[in-house]
């Protein structure tokens, strides 16, 4: 069957009555005819808002997820890339920081176990020298003995200089690994970033199907917002510990 | 001042605790255990007889200042020591941080004088 004469079948008998009371002058008879066609009408109307509010509900959705992926693109993006950036930079300095202090430490140690290696030589031969017995074989023995204690009196406290200076070379050491928990803060918040683009993107692939999961990243203060980013960080930040320090005496602290 | 005391060192990152936990042996406070964040710290509190809490702020699970809350919201913790030693800096954390009861603040990055400095003072006024 045409839509036609479906129509027509649905129709044609209401149309008829319609027409007949029209001619009869029945007023109530045609009134109640109107009334049937209306409610005929009704359904088929209501599919039509139906479609059309889902067309804008999409419309919307659509809008939605292309000015959150625009503001992505313009502002969350170049922030990313600052705070990469950043990263780059904080691992450079902590990677040479360390080298330095390697380098530093390696001679100090390098000299420390030269001249051990020297005066145990010269204890040794010492010790092995041929004895000589008597009165002067006591004053040799002294004689041979005293450059040892000379070089021992040199040797001693250069020793404990370098071992306290490379002591404090790996502490140093110790301090500069700090970065890799600042840099990782920063990579996470990075990748979050990702993560929410790429729902967004999946989102407006997915916009010809009904299912429309909406991405959020919310900013949530009291769960800590990682290092302080220059150039990205906003608000009033302590640049040092003695802003800290200078802060909470302010506070009664 | 008693080197016996027993301190919790609460950050995500393995190298931050390994760092702070060098600075405490060297300064001669050698029982020293970590924790990872602040949901696996407040169990361990709750059981140990931990003296002092250093922790991190921003971390997974708990976030360090729920971690301070808590603690300050459990009568057995309620009077630790608390240190935060965190990158957090903005000036409203550190004033949230103060009204929550954090007894010292130390940003990273930091140094191991800045961290005796504020251990001795923490420790210095509980007495």
């Amino acid at each position: 069957m045409s839509n036609f004469s479906v129509l027509k079948s649905e129709y044609g008998a209401y149309v008829d009555t319609l027409g007949e009371a029209l001619e009869r002058g029945d007023e109530t008879a045609f009134f109640k005819a109107v009334d049937h066609i209306v409610h005929l009408r009704e359904p088929k109307m209501f599919a039509e808002i139906r479609k059309l509010t889902g067309d804008l509900q999409k419309a919307l959705d659509r809008f939605s997820i292309e000015s959150r992926l625009a503001d992505l693109a313009e502002h969350e993006i170049p922030n990313a890339r600052t705070r990469l950036t950043h990263v780059i930079n904080m691992t450079d300095e902590a990677a040479h920081r360390t080298l330095d202090l390697v380098e530093q430490s390696g001679p100090l140690a390098e000299r420390t176990a030269r001249e051990a290696a020297a005066l145990l030589d010269a204890f040794a031969a010492f010790r092995e020298r041929v004895p000589v017995t008597g009165f002067e074989g006591i004053v040799r023995s002294i004689e041979a003995f005293l450059p040892l204690v000379r070089a021992f009196e040199v040797f001693l406290p250069a020793a404990r200089t370098d071992s306290e200076q490379i002591r404090r070379n790996l502490a140093e050491v110790l301090l500069a690994q700090g970065y890799q928990d600042l840099t990782g803060q920063i990579i996470r918040s990075v990748i979050k970033l990702v993560e929410e683009l790429e729902l967004a993107l999946g989102n407006l692939t997915r916009l010809s199907g009904d299912m429309v999961e909406h991405a959020t990243l919310g900013e949530n203060p009291s769960a800590g917002q990682g290092p302080v980013v220059p150039g990205v960080t906003k608000g009033e930040v302590a640049s040092a510990q003695t802003d800290v320090d200078a802060l909470l005496s302010g506070l009664g602290m | 001042m008693s080197k016996d005391l027993k301190f919790l060192v609460v950050d995500d990152f393995s190298t931050m605790r390994r760092i702070i936990k060098n600075l405490l042996h060297d300064l001669g406070y050698s029982n020293v255990t970590e924790a990872d964040d602040g949901k696996t710290a407040l169990p361990m509190l709750q059981a140990g007889d931990f003296d002092f809490l250093i922790t991190d702020w921003n971390m997974p699970g708990m976030a360090g200042l729920d971690l301070l809350k808590a603690v300050r919201a459990d009568a057995k913790l309620a009077k630790m020591p608390v240190l935060m030693l965190t990158a957090e800096a903005k000036r409203e954390q550190i004033v949230e941080a103060a009204q929550a009861g954090v007894n010292g603040y130390v940003i990273k990055p930091f140094t191991a004088e800045t961290l005796k400095e504020k251990l001795d003072k923490i420790l210095g006024a509980g007495k």
